[in-house]
């Protein structure tokens, strides 16, 4: 029998610890990858970025939890599918929390604590997006993106802009491949009437 | 007519990735922060570790179960009663209070109160 090499400091065999090592860097660079456009993909779906920002390191943690040790090929779809099952919950508990809030309780929003001076967008900073490419043609897209839809908004960012296949795309949605195609020409439509109506 | 992927498909695809490039500096140090608690999650804790962390927990409870352990306090004592009286001490000497086991020494109580009341 010949004596496994062990790393002096803790006794962890070295083959062990060379694969956890490789896998969390393999991790790593996957997150750094899609961090920043789920976090804009969950920022247009939820109208708040400390909103996205809680849900993109929920799904982050979720998916490092649940998912880390499936084959990397499949990390995409299940990142999102992790991030969209978020999403949906958020806007299930707003509803929620709305309807609860519109029927007993319609003074609330007069007690909130934000001031809503504070938190309105200020028409002055209209964002990188704006910035870089045209103030109308950033906000354009991000008002027609907004009022997209949930489900179409996801078909098209997930489809569209994050690149994942239809197959994916149905995985990270969890519905058919069917139901992703209608949401993404559905999408289509709207976006383009939209984008089109703004010229 | 089926609307297929357009020049503007492509721009909105550009506008997309600038806006997801040029984050705040705030985002991105949260966002490098979620990634770093996430990454350790994955990690595994190291068998030398634990085991550490499993003899520190077991003489910490050994050391809180020694200090707090109750002491033995002094052993308990019947309470007192009042002093015996010179009569009662003298019965209990004489081994008199065995007739109080006796039913005819109750019957001949009895008698004798009777007689002489």
């Amino acid at each position: 029998m010949t004596a496994q090499p062990v790393k002096s400091c803790d006794w962890m065999p070295l083959d062990e610890a060379q694969t956890a090592t490789a896998r969390t860097t393999r991790l790593d660079g996957f997150l750094r990858s899609v961090e920043r456009r789920a976090l804009r993909i969950a920022e247009l779906s939820v109208g708040s970025r400390d909103e996205a920002l809680d849900l993109v390191q929920d799904a982050m943690l979720a998916f490092v939890r649940n998912y880390a040790a499936k084959p990397e090929a499949d990390w995409p779809p299940l990142f999102y599918r992790v991030l969209d099952s978020r999403v949906t919950d958020w806007h299930r508990r707003s509803r929620v929390r709305g309807r609860w809030l519109g029927s007993w309780w319609p003074a609330a929003r007069e007690d909130d604590d934000e001031d809503p001076v504070a938190m309105a967008a200020d028409p002055a900073e209209a964002g990188p997006l704006a910035r870089l490419i045209g103030e109308d043609a950033g906000q354009a897209l991000e008002g027609a993106l907004r009022n997209l839809p949930l489900r179409q908004r996801q078909a098209f960012l997930l489809r569209i802009w994050e690149g994942l296949d239809v197959a994916d795309t149905a995985t990270a949605m969890r519905c058919g491949e069917g139901s992703v195609k209608t949401h993404l020409w559905r999408a289509l439509a709207a976006l383009r009437a939209a984008l089109e109506a703004h010229r | 007519m089926k609307p297929t992927p357009e020049d503007w498909t492509d721009q909105a695809r550009a506008v997309l990735d600038v806006s997801a490039q040029h984050l705040d500096a705030a985002t991105l140090s949260r966002l490098n922060r979620a990634r770093q608690h996430a990454l350790a999650a994955a990690t595994p804790v190291r068998p030398a570790l634990r085991w550490t962390r499993r003899l520190a927990i077991a003489t910490s409870l050994l050391l809180a179960v020694t200090i707090w352990w109750p002491d033995s306090g002094p052993a308990p004592t019947a309470p007192n009663g009042p002093p015996l009286s010179p009569e009662d001490a003298e019965l209990l000497a004489d081994g008199a209070l065995e007739m109080t086991d006796d039913p005819e020494f109750y019957a001949w109580l009895d008698a004798d109160a009777d007689h002489n009341g």
